[in-house]
């Protein structure tokens, strides 16, 4: 696979001189300029400059949305010390943790399922990934409805199965009761897109090697484990990542699916969402700017583990 | 044969799962309230309404629609645009630092949203875009022209480079040759991106909500946001609400759903 990339990487650039004309200058500078500068531009005006900004908040006061005085670590050390901040830290992290556990594991059996193949496999990949299109907010909400105390699926479906405590049970009244329905709705809406992304990962470990395990008699689920998951190692890295980041930012499912948004007393509120009430609703800017810089620096440890593993697997 | 019996019965049980929160959206927003709130679910709809889509639609929810419609159509062609330029001089030439510059664009999917969230408000309350459609258009470009970028690259590349350099050789001018030959064959490319700005545009929630403060200007996962909160047991409206707002998106998907497929795994596997 690198391979590939390389060679198409080296015919994919095209010699300045071309065509033949004195046009080089232009062609190797002008021209990819003038192509780049737009997208160089949103990145410096919408996301570059608003980190710098929100760094340089964080250590002001910022009260009304005001930006205040230099405050110096205050923000910090107001957040380390603030009881709700550190519960948020470490619910979001268990959160995120079971989330991509689920999801790639439940994304590896629906893949195999797709990959034994069939004439069904096609149209089952187009239904398995539609849950990625509905609008989170929408999925929040259906979510909610089904795990209704009374009249929800969910509580008639655990009655049915013999699970009697289950009559009337209300979800929502408790924090862990909570995040166990909210983690269901997020991986349903997470499985799709790693799910069609291993899919295309087995199908691309298909070839001789397997095909010898094949004939050696190994087993289905060796050929699993010792031949295609180590050929999908990169994959799975980026994938296992991909989703640690999308779990870390989880907002709108909170948001919608617990009242108050990270109730009952605070027993819901993950990161982005604490976050945002702080800056919106509490309107202390400066605090929210230091949760978010703490949010980001954990983010970008996790994307720098991504790029060094995806390396290593070049 | 073993196999069959389990892979089926799999398959079966994958679409239940994938598909069912669809059907119970769909059927609750169906049911009179008689039918909505009984102690064993009813699957299908007796004597099913349509009064409160009517009445959504003499509500505010078209003003809501074209708003999201407006914004995620503006998102969308604006995004492409620029993935379309960028993507190709990040794929046909060699750029000083590329390395660097393709880090930076993938890394900027991982940033977290509440970090971009209060400067750009601040951005847009010193700019007066602060509740205009230019302004969310303007954020929701943040999360959209990193990875749209990448997936056009991805495209590009696999478009043999001797197919311009035969254009050029004719006498066509670089532009020329693009336009002609190149850009017609990266149109799947251009439908992934597209769909891929669409959905993300269409579905955010914290910048349009922190944003579109004035009733007339919000787009549809904020109306939608609040009128859950406020009208939370009238669980068929919502429902009636949540299938308005999910339709386009699935239509569009269904639509490209082949293309779209092929991006996302272009930019999955050689990511």
């Amino acid at each position: 696979m690198t391979s590939t990339t390389s060679r198409r990487a080296q015919r994919g650039v095209v010699p300045a001189r071309a065509g033949g004309r004195s046009r080089s200058r232009w062609d190797r500078f002008g021209l990819p300029s003038l192509l780049l500068a737009p997208l160089l531009a949103v990145i410096l005006g919408v996301v570059g400059y608003p980190i710098v900004r929100t760094v340089w908040l964080s250590f002001h006061e910022g009260e009304y949305l005001m930006t205040g005085a230099f405050n110096g670590a205050d923000n910090y050390t107001e957040i380390f010390g603030d009881p709700y901040f550190l519960a948020a830290l470490l619910r979001t992290t268990i959160f995120a943790v079971v989330c991509v556990v689920t999801t790639l594991l439940i994304s590896l059996a629906i893949a195999l399922v797709l990959d034994a193949g069939s004439w069904a496999a096609r149209i089952v990949t187009v239904v398995v990934l539609l849950p990625w299109a509905m609008p989170r907010v929408a999925s929040g909400i259906i979510w909610k409805w089904m795990f209704n105390d009374q009249y929800g699926i969910a509580n008639w479906l655990l009655v049915s199965l013999g699970f009697d405590s289950f009559k009337g049970y209300a979800w929502f009244n408790d924090g862990f009761a909570s995040l166990v329905a909210i983690t269901i709705a997020v991986v349903w809406h997470s499985v799709p897109f790693i799910a069609i992304s291993m899919l295309a990962g087995l199908r691309a470990t298909r070839g001789e090697v397997l095909e010898a395990a094949r004939v050696d008699g190994a087993s289905f689920y060796q050929q699993l484990v010792r031949v295609r998951l180590p050929m999908m190692k990169p994959l799975l890295t980026i994938l296992g990542v991909m989703s640690t980041i999308f779990a870390y930012q989880s907002f709108d499912h909170f948001l919608v699916m617990t009242t108050p948004p990270g109730g009952p007393s605070h027993s819901t509120e993950v990161l982005s969402l604490l976050t945002w009430l702080q800056a919106f609703t509490v309107l202390d800017q400066g605090v929210a700017a230091a949760m978010a810089v703490v949010t980001f620096l954990l983010l970008a440890g996790i994307t720098a583990v991504y790029v060094k593993l995806s390396k290593e697997g070049t | 044969m073993t196999r069959r019996l389990i892979v089926y019965p799999a398959m079966a049980l994958i679409c239940l799962a994938s598909l069912f929160p669809f059907f119970w959206m769909i059927v609750t927003s169906l049911k009179p309230d008689t039918e909505i709130f009984t102690v064993s679910p009813q699957f299908i709809p007796h004597e099913p309404i349509l009064s409160r889509y009517t009445e959504l639609f003499s509500g505010a929810i078209p003003r809501q629609f074209l708003n999201s419609l407006l914004v995620a159509g503006a998102t969308t062609v604006i995004t492409g645009l620029i993935a379309l330029l960028a993507g190709y001089a990040l794929a046909r030439f060699d750029i000083p630092m590329k390395r660097y510059l393709l880090i930076v664009i993938l890394s900027i999917q991982m940033l977290p949203q509440t970090v971009l969230v209060i400067p750009l408000f601040v951005v847009l309350r010193n700019t007066d875009l602060l509740g205009t459609y230019q302004g969310l258009v303007l954020s929701h470009l943040a999360l959209t022209v990193g990875l749209a970028t990448y997936m056009l690259r991805s495209f590009f590349m696999d478009i043999p480079v001797s197919l311009e350099e035969s254009a050029m050789v004719d006498g066509a001018s670089r532009m020329k040759a693009v336009r002609l030959v190149v850009f017609p064959l990266v149109w799947p490319g251009l439908a992934a991106s597209s769909i891929y700005g669409f959905i993300t545009s269409w579905n955010e929630l914290m910048f349009s909500a922190t944003y579109m403060q004035q009733s007339s200007r919000e787009t549809l996962p904020v109306a939608l946001q609040q009128f859950f909160s406020s009208y939370y047991s009238d669980w068929g409206g919502v429902m009636a609400a949540s299938v308005i707002f999910t339709i386009p998106v699935v239509v569009f998907f269904l639509l490209v759903q082949k293309r779209l497929m092929q991006g996302m795994v272009a930019g999955a596997v050689k990511g």
